[in-house]
C-alpha cells in the first residue's frame, strides 16, 4: 500500500478497523438485548440539533458549551446556529417532549455518537450506549438504571464493575447554605463541574457552623449505607438542606445492597453536565470511568416540555472496547471461483456461493486459490473441492454435505 | 528574513513611532503610503493589514510577527482555541474596550446581537446562560443597528461617553484591549527571529496580563414580542455603493436629504409617508432582509450572492436590477504560467498536494468556487481589506471586484477567470408586507424599476 505523506484523517477522529469493529458491533448488540429485555425501545435522533436546546443555564457547563461544534447552517440566514450532537441526553429530552409527551413512563435506549471537541489530541466524536428512563419512577427508577447498567456490563463480561453514587442535591445544599444569591450558585456548581475544588474553600468560608470541614465531602469517599450515615452524622446538623439528598441515597443505596452491589459514594460525580438534579451515578472497570449518568427533573421542561421528572446513563463504548471480548471471529471462509473467466462461469460461482452461504458457510467469490472450482464449460457446473473434502461433484448438495463433514 | 504584519487604520501612527523607537523605523509607512509591502533590513519584508487580519496571517504562518488589538486576538480565539498565535507583550497603546451596549431596555425573546467581533459575541451569549439567542456578524456600522435590528451591540470603544456619543446605552465592559506584538508559535520555536523580537520587545511599555473575558450576571433587558410595523423598511448602503445609490434614488424620483449629498446619516429622511430609511453596509443587508427587518434594500449583487450560496434557502430575491456600480467577480493571480484555474492547480501542486489559500472579502464566493471548480485541498482566507499584493505571497488566489482591469494590470496580476458580473440592486423578502404596506411597497419597487431603465441621474418619474 502506498504510503501517504501525512493522514487525512480529520483531528481527533479515527478510523475502526474489522476485528475493533466487531467488538464494537459486540457491546451494541449486547446492551440493546439487554434494554429490549428491560422493556426499553431504541431511538436515535439526529446528528443537527438547534444550539439553543444545549446553551440553557440547567443543561451543559460553559467550559462543555465552550466544545460544542457549532455553526450556521445552510438555512441559518436568522443566525440561529445549529450544533453537531454534544450530549445525547439533551436530545432524548427534545424528542420525548415533541413526540412521547403522552407516554406514562418512557423507556428509551440509543447506541450513537456525540461530538465535543478536545484540544489535547483525544477523541472528539465518543459513541455512547445510553438509557432514558422519562416518567414519574422516582428512586425505583434510579434503582433499575444501575442494576440495568450492571447487567449489560455483566453480558459483556464484566463482572467487577465498581459503581460510584452521588446526588446533585448534595452540592446544591451545600452552596444554598453558604447564601449564595442564584447566580453566585450556578457559577459555583459550574466550577465544581468543570473540576475547580478550590470553590470548596470560598463556600467554606461563608459556613462558620461547619462541625466537620466541607472538604471531607469532596475529599474522602465512601462505601455503601455506613458512609451515607458518617455523613449525615458530620455534617448534616449544621447543613439540615442536606438531609433529603442523604434519605434519596441512603434508600437507593440500601436497595442496591439487597442485590449485591455495594456502591462508592463521592459528592460530586457529574463532571459537565449541569442537568442532573437528583442521584448521579458512574461506572468504573479497571479504574477506567466506563459509564456515567443520573436523575434530570428540570431538563425535560427546560426544553420546550411539560415537567417530567426523568434519568438515565450512557455507557462510553470506547473506554468499555478494551475489556470487551470480541465475538469469535468467523473459522472457516470458502473460497469458491470458477475455473474460466467467462460472465457464465462466474455467475455460476455466485450461484454456487448462493448455496453455501444459504447453507451457513461464509463464502469468499474473490480469495486466491479457490477451495471450491466450478467447472462450467458451456456445459452444466461441475465443481471441484480442495483440501480436506477433496473430490469432484455433480451436484451443489454434494459440495455442501462434503463441507459439512470436513467442518 | 523577517515577516511582519502592520496594521493599517487608528494603530498606524503609533505602530510607527514604536517601530522608530525600536530602531526599526519604516518611514514609508510612517508617511502613510499608500504600498503596501515594505522591505526590511534583514531582508524579510513589512506587509499593511487591516487589524482584524493580523492575527488570521500570522495563526496561518504567513507572518511571523504581528501587531494589532487583542480585541482582534480575543475574536480569534473564542473560535480558534489551538490557534498557533503567541501573546509576547503589550505595547502599551491603542487602548479600547469592547462593550455591551443597547438602545432599549427590551430585547427579542430571541436575543438579536451584533457585532463585528461576533465570535466574542458567541462566547459572551454562551456565558450569560440565554436561553435563546443570535449574532449577527457586520462589518461595520453595529451602532446603527439597535434598537430596531439588534438587541444588543458589541462595539469598541474607549469609555462609556464613547458608546453614548452612539446613541447607545452602555450595558458592560465586556473586555479591555491594546496593541500587542504577537508571533507564530512555529516562527518562534524555528526561526531566528532575535533581532527584531529584541529591538521590539525593548520598545514596549511594561508588560500586562491580557484582558480577560468579563460577563455580567445579567443583560437586565426584558423580553418582548414585537408590535408589527406600521411602516416600511428601506435599507440603503454606505461606503463605495453610495454614490451610485444616491443616482439610483434620484433616477427613481425619490429624495432622501442628508444621505443624497454623499453624507454618512444612519437614519436619513425620506420623501414619502410610510417609508422609514437606514443606511447600513451593504454586505450585510440580506441577512437583514431575510430576517424581515428591512422590506426593501438596495444593496449589490455581489453580496446578495455571497449570502445566497451561504444560506441557499434564504428567502432574500433581487427585485429590480439597477443596473448601476458595475464591476465584475474575479480569480485573480500572479506569476502563474496558466491561463485557466484548473491549470494553474496543475502548476502549484507539481511539487505536492498542498492546499490552495483563497483569500477574500467574499468569503462565502471563495468557498463556492473552490467547491465549484474541483479545487480538492483548498483553504478560504476571509479578509477585511487591503487585499493588493495578496497573491502571489499570502494567498493563491485573490477573489475580487475589478472594473476594467487597470489596477490589475497596473499591479501586474493576472485574471484568471472573470465568473460574476455585480450591479447594484433591490432585493426583498419573498414574504411581501401585508396590508396597507404592500401598497407602499409595490409602489417603491415600481418606482426604482422606472429609475432603473433611466440613465444615471436622470429623474425616472
Amino acid at each position: 500500500m502506498p504510503e501517504l505523506a501525512e493522514s487525512q484523517l480529520a483531528r481527533g477522529m479515527r478510523d475502526v478497523l474489522p476485528d475493533e469493529m466487531a467488538r464494537l458491533r459486540r457491546i451494541e448488540s449486547t446492551f440493546g438485548t439487554t434494554c429490549a429485555a428491560w422493556g426499553y425501545g431504541e431511538i436515535r435522533t439526529p446528528v443537527i440539533e438547534p444550539l439553543h436546546l444545549f446553551t440553557a443555564a440547567g443543561t451543559l457547563s460553559p467550559q462543555t458549551l465552550d466544545r460544542v461544534y457549532s455553526f450556521l447552517d445552510w438555512d441559518g440566514w436568522s443566525g440561529e446556529r445549529v450544533v453537531l450532537r454534544p450530549d445525547s441526553t439533551i436530545a432524548a429530552a427534545r424528542l420525548y417532549a415533541e413526540r412521547l409527551a403522552d407516554a406514562r413512563v418512557a423507556k428509551l435506549f440509543y447506541c450513537q455518537p456525540v461530538l465535543r471537541f478536545t484540544d489535547n489530541g483525544s477523541s472528539r466524536e465518543d459513541w455512547q450506549c445510553g438509557v432514558e428512563l422519562v416518567g414519574d419512577t422516582g428512586r425505583a427508577g434510579d434503582i433499575e438504571l444501575v442494576l440495568l447498567a450492571t447487567d449489560a456490563l455483566a453480558r459483556l463480561g464484566l463482572q467487577d464493575v465498581e459503581v460510584r453514587l452521588s446526588h446533585a442535591g448534595i452540592v446544591r445544599a451545600v452552596l444554598a447554605a453558604a447564601r449564595l444569591g442564584p447566580d453566585e450558585q450556578s457559577a459555583a456548581y459550574d466550577r465544581l463541574l468543570d473540576g475547580d475544588m478550590s470553590v470548596v474553600d470560598d463556600v467554606e468560608s461563608r459556613l462558620p457552623q461547619l462541625d466537620a470541614p466541607l472538604r471531607l465531602l469532596f475529599e474522602v469517599e465512601g462505601s455503601g449505607s455506613a458512609y451515607v450515615a458518617n455523613v449525615r452524622a458530620a455534617l448534616a446538623a449544621a447543613l439540615p438542606g442536606l438531609n433529603p439528598a442523604l434519605d434519596e441515597l441512603a434508600f437507593v443505596v440500601e436497595a442496591l445492597e439487597a442485590r449485591g452491589v455495594a456502591p462508592r459514594i463521592a459528592a460530586v460525580l457529574a463532571r459537565r453536565f449541569e442537568y442532573y438534579s437528583g442521584i448521579v451515578m458512574a461506572f468504573h472497570h479497571g479504574g477506567v470511568r466506563i459509564g456515567a449518568g443520573g436523575r434530570y427533573d428540570e431538563l425535560i421542561r427546560l426544553v420546550g416540555g411539560r415537567g417530567v421528572p426523568a434519568s438515565g446513563f450512557a455507557l462510553f463504548i470506547g473506554e468499555l472496547a478494551p475489556f470487551v471480548l470480541a465475538p469469535a471471529a468467523v473459522t472457516a471462509v470458502v473460497s469458491v471461483g470458477a475455473t474460466d473467466d467467462t460472465p457464465q462461469g462466474i455467475a455460476a460461482a455466485h450461484d454456487a456461493a448462493s448455496a453455501l452461504r444459504a447453507a451457513g458457510f461464509t463464502v469468499d467469490t474473490l480469495g486466491d486459490g479457490a477451495a471450491v472450482r466450478v467447472v462450467c464449460r458451456n456445459t452444466a457446473p461441475k465443481f471441484t473441492l480442495e483440501g480436506d473434502a477433496a473430490g469432484s461433484y455433480e451436484r451443489i448438495e454434494d459440495v455442501v454435505a462434503a463441507l459439512e463433514r470436513a467442518r | 528574513m523577517t515577516r511582519i504584519a502592520l496594521p493599517t487604520g487608528d494603530l498606524r501612527g503609533e505602530v510607527a513611532a514604536l517601530l522608530e523607537s525600536a530602531g526599526a523605523g519604516i518611514p514609508d509607512y510612517a508617511a502613510g503610503s499608500r504600498a503596501l509591502r515594505f522591505p526590511l533590513e534583514d531582508g524579510g519584508v513589512a506587509r499593511v493589514f487591516r487589524e482584524k487580519d493580523i492575527p488570521v496571517q500570522v495563526a496561518l504562518g504567513q507572518y511571523d510577527l504581528g501587531i494589532c488589538g487583542s480585541a482582534w486576538i480575543e475574536e480569534l480565539t473564542r473560535r480558534f482555541p489551538n490557534h498557533d498565535v503567541v501573546r509576547l507583550r503589550d505595547l502599551g497603546f491603542g487602548a479600547a474596550s469592547l462593550w455591551l451596549a443597547a438602545a432599549g431596555d427590551t430585547c427579542d425573546p430571541s436575543l438579536r446581537f451584533v457585532s463585528e467581533y461576533p465570535n466574542v459575541a458567541e462566547a459572551v451569549a454562551r456565558r450569560l446562560r440565554l436561553a435563546r439567542y443570535r449574532v449577527f456578524p457586520v462589518l461595520g456600522a453595529a451602532d446603527a443597528y439597535p434598537p430596531e435590528d439588534a438587541d444588543v451591540v458589541l462595539i469598541a470603544a474607549r469609555d462609556e461617553a464613547d458608546v453614548a456619543s452612539h446613541g447607545l446605552r452602555p450595558l458592560w465592559r465586556v473586555l479591555d484591549s491594546s496593541a500587542w506584538l504577537i508571533a507564530n508559535r512555529r516562527s518562534l520555536a524555528s526561526k531566528d527571529l532575535s533581532g527584531p523580537l529584541a529591538r521590539l520587545l525593548s520598545a514596549g511599555s511594561s508588560p500586562h496580563a491580557p484582558g480577560a473575558l468579563s460577563v455580567p450576571a445579567s443583560l437586565g433587558l426584558r423580553p418582548l414580542e414585537r408590535a408589527p410595523r406600521r411602516t416600511l423598511r428601506l435599507a440603503l448602503p454606505d461606503g463605495h455603493q453610495q454614490p451610485d445609490a444616491v443616482d439610483v434614488l434620484q433616477a427613481a424620483g425619490i429624495r432622501v436629504p442628508g444621505y443624497d449629498e454623499g453624507n454618512v446619516v444612519r437614519r436619513p429622511q425620506i420623501d414619502i409617508d410610510g417609508v422609514e430609511v437606514k443606511v447600513i453596509r451593504p454586505q450585510n443587508m440580506a441577512q437583514q432582509v431575510a430576517l424581515g427587518q428591512f422590506d426593501l434594500a438596495i444593496t449589490g449583487r455581489d453580496w446578495l450572492f455571497d449570502h445566497l450560496v451561504q444560506f441557499p434557502s434564504s428567502p432574500v430575491e433581487m427585485v429590480v436590477d439597477l443596473g448601476r456600480c458595475r464591476y465584475g467577480l474575479a480569480a485573480i493571480v500572479k506569476d502563474v504560467q496558466a491561463d485557466t484555474v484548473a491549470g494553474a492547480v496543475r502548476e502549484w501542486r507539481a511539487g505536492a498536494d498542498v492546499p490552495i489559500r483563497i483569500a477574500s472579502e467574499y468569503a462565502n464566493i471563495a468557498d463556492h468556487f473552490g467547491r465549484e471548480r474541483h479545487l480538492g485541498r483548498y483553504s478560504v482566507i476571509p479578509i477585511a481589506g487591503a487585499s493588493e499584493g495578496f497573491v502571489p505571497d499570502d494567498a493563491e488566489i485573490l477573489i475580487e471586484g475589478i472594473d476594467t482591469g487597470s489596477s490589475v494590470r497596473a499591479n501586474k496580476l493576472t485574471v484568471l477567470e472573470r465568473f460574476y458580473e455585480s450591479t447594484n440592486c433591490l432585493i426583498a423578502n419573498k414574504r411581501r408586507p401585508d396590508g396597507a404596506l404592500r401598497d407602499v411597497f409595490d409602489r417603491i419597487i415600481e418606482r426604482f424599476r422606472a429609475g432603473a431603465l433611466q440613465p444615471a441621474g436622470v429623474p425616472g418619474s
